[in-house]
């Protein structure tokens, strides 16, 4: 359907943008405004900015430690979730093994486990390990999410890698896993690449384990962290707002680098090819 | 396979992809499967973490060694003293068949080895003042009848000593005998009976109004918002399926709300919302739309519209991009074929756009109803379930009894009741997209 696109179209262009836009508008707007503006009127632009939210949102609670929980969760979680999903997804792939659906239909099916049923024997497994408020803690559960997503999108990508270049390894004498390590896994590392970024974001906005498994406030991440920033009595929305900002920053920087590659890595299991 | 020259430790193709595939299976098994069984097993027990007689999984009777110990000890010393001083025959007597029964019992508990050696080993624990953290030490499984008859009767025991206190004239003489009643009458708590009941707690849940409500409550919102994120993600994806500049800022802007977590997205829609400086309660007030600014989180219909509201905002661009990938894979000659038959754009879409879309839909909807059945994050903070439970989800309700009640017995039956729902639905949307699930995957 190549329509021209006309002005009509950027008109409503321009309003659907701002339709999504205008939380995160506002939001902004209302951090910069000194925080007696904030109750008082529904002004949109304040006449003197001030940054005084932002110095609240940090001195007042940890928000610099959650952001650095959260990178380090997220992180060792992508790395780990890769490492497997790689082998797993290249054997499921590629090479010639038995019951290639019963697998990927198990690996299906953990994605669509809900983590509520999950929650307690893990509270209880990672209690007696002794690994409550650490990163390990968080790490272990995390893996019920991330290992079948990566599983999921990475096959996708692997088969998407000509079969000629891995029977010409062969031909050369290479071992199946130097097929795997020296020919079709740098083919496939914008794949895995776009792959650790959906499994980072979806590790980052993790929140019931994350609540439950680490409730002692210098080992939150970042979801937990601003959802404790209301108190029993009055909710600072200067506060809020600027941590708000504060932690949606990296998020916008990295859909506006890696927005082709998080689309296609979305889009890659809806779509037949 | 070829022939080639091998080193001795290589591995076949074959062999290297079990290799490969093994650990994220045991993973898969260790970290999803395994912890699901565990929550079914854990929900036929009355199982509550903040009660010491049922924070174990018991199916048959076990003793709190450590506490049993501790008691025991001064209940000979206890009783010794109570007859010292004592004149009245009759009590004399009774107190000595207390001590010869107990001391009969507890010959009979410790002939067993295994719990005469853990017996020993906690004495020692307990008078260097060391907390037993080994819960193998600390618990011990014991006969059943046993069990029942050493409680029955350091109850009985503890009911004769509080008859015998409260026949006492005296305030000392009263409290000491009170005193070693409730002695007994603790140490009769240590020997724990089973505490698996089975589908028990199921029954309780069918006639539970809350359980109904909150299942209710979670069918209406992923039924209206994967509906509303459907229809509108649909309309966006077929608008901007051409060629247009700026592109770029579209799929940022569409990927944003996507991509910023939950939580952080319930609590910009909370101050969105909320009654005194909220800007949406505010102009939805100014324009008639709803009766009062507060209407928005303070009713159970305001909830309810709130989330609702929140999820479309955050997830129809997602639906969108998966919609709009499937439709730039319909071929436009179609398309062009179908105007030269003089088909109208209405035909087009009911003829061409939604039977080639179906996959594409399906799936997304697949992974969008599963989502949004499992809501918690988004609930827990903008409403947290309230305004009187109004917008509970079965989620919001599991946690709380979980975590909150610490009753992990009749927790796990409602996270159970989610999981059986959540593979309900996907084995219907499974049935209904059939084996393109899998295309491109296995060869």
């Amino acid at each position: 359907m190549n329509k021209r696109a006309g002005i009509g179209f950027y008109v409503f262009l321009a309003v659907f943008v701002f339709l999504v836009m205008f939380p995160f508008i506002w939001v902004f707007l209302t951090s910069i405004k000194p925080p007696g503006e904030i109750f008082s009127s529904f002004k949109w632009f304040t006449s003197n900015p001030s940054l005084e939210s932002y110095d609240a949102a940090l001195s007042n609670r940890p928000l610099l430690r959650y952001m650095l929980n959260s990178f380090v969760v997220s992180s060792l979680t992508t790395i780990l979730a890769l490492l497997f999903a790689s082998f797993t997804a290249y054997a499921v792939t590629r090479l010639p093994i038995k019951g290639k659906g019963l697998i990927l239909g198990i690996v299906l099916a953990a994605s669509m486990f809900p983590q509520i049923a999950i929650i307690s024997p893990m509270f209880n497994l990672v209690t007696d390990l002794g690994l409550r408020n650490s990163y390990l803690g968080l790490v272990i559960p995390y893996i019920t999410i991330s290992l079948p997503l990566a599983i999921w999108i990475l096959s996708t990508f692997f088969q998407k890698i000509p079969f000629e270049l891995e029977e010409s390894a062969k031909l050369d004498g290479a071992s199946p896993f130097q097929t795997f390590r020296k020919v079709v896994f740098p083919l496939a590392a914008p794949g895995v690449f776009t792959t650790g970024i959906l499994v980072f974001i979806a590790a980052w906005n993790e929140y019931l384990f994350a609540l439950t498994i680490n409730s002692d406030d210098t080992w939150r991440t970042v979801p937990v962290g601003i959802s404790m920033y209301q108190s029993q009595y009055s909710i600072p929305w200067g506060d809020i707002s600027a941590a708000t900002v504060i932690v949606t920053i990296p998020i916008v920087i990295l859909v506006l680098f890696f927005q082709r590659r998080i689309v296609s890595g979305l889009t890659s299991g809806s779509v037949k090819e | 396979m070829n022939k080639r020259k091998r080193r001795k430790f290589q591995l076949n193709e074959k062999q290297l992809g079990y290799a490969m595939v093994i650990p994220s299976l045991i993973l898969v098994f260790v970290v999803v499967l395994w912890p699901v069984a565990q929550s079914f097993y854990n929900s036929l027990f009355d199982y509550r973490l903040n009660d010491p007689a049922r924070s174990q999984l018991m199916l048959g009777a076990t003793i709190d060694l450590e506490r049993y110990v501790d008691n025991h000890y001064y209940i000979d010393s206890q009783l010794e003293d109570l007859t010292s001083g004592e004149e009245n025959e009759e009590i004399i007597n009774t107190i000595t068949s207390i001590k010869e029964s107990i001391d009969q019992y507890h010959a009979q508990l410790i002939s067993d080895e295994e719990i005469n050696t853990k017996v020993e080993k906690i004495d020692e624990m307990l008078a260097s003042f060391t907390p037993v953290t080994d819960e193998d030490l600390k618990y011990a499984k014991i006969d059943n009848d046993l069990a029942s008859d050493y409680r029955e009767k350091l109850h009985s025991s503890s009911e004769e000593l509080t008859a015998i206190a409260e026949s006492a004239g005296d305030q000392t003489k009263n409290q000491k005998f009170q005193q070693t009643a409730d002695l007994l009458e603790a140490t009769s708590g240590n020997i724990l009976e089973s505490n698996f009941i089975g589908f028990t707690n199921y029954g309780k849940y069918f006639k539970d109004a809350r359980m109904w409500n909150s299942l209710w409550n979670t069918t209406v919102f992923t039924v209206v918002s994967v509906a509303l994120e459907l229809a509108l993600g649909l309309g966006v994806a077929l608008l901007i399926n051409r060629a247009f500049k700026g592109r770029g800022l579209i799929r940022a802007s569409v990927l944003i709300p996507w991509a910023i977590p939950t939580a952080v997205a319930a609590m910009m829609w909370g101050f969105l919302y909320d009654g005194q400086s909220g800007i949406i309660a505010h102009y939805l007030e100014v324009l008639n739309i709803i009766p009062g600014s507060s209407w928005l989180l303070s009713t159970s219909g305001g909830g309810m519209f709130s989330i609702i509201l929140a999820d479309v905002w955050k997830t129809t661009p997602y639906m969108a991009l998966l919609l709009l990938a499937g439709l730039q894979t319909i071929p436009h000659s179609l398309y062009e074929a179908s105007n030269v038959d003089g088909a109208n754009k209405w035909q087009q879409f009911w003829g061409i756009t939604l039977p080639l879309l179906k996959s594409s839909i399906l799936v997304a909807l697949l992974f969008r109803t599963l989502d949004a059945f499992r809501v918690f994050d988004l609930i827990y903070v903008l409403t947290g379930g309230g305004p009187a439970n109004a917008t509970e989800s079965i989620s919001i309700y599991a946690y709380k009894t979980l975590f909150a009640q610490q009753n992990f017995g009749e927790g796990s039956v409602l996270s159970v009741i989610v999981f059986l729902c959540v593979a309900l639905i996907s084995f219907i949307y499974v049935k209904l997209i059939g084996s393109d699930l899998f295309a491109g995957r296995t060869k």
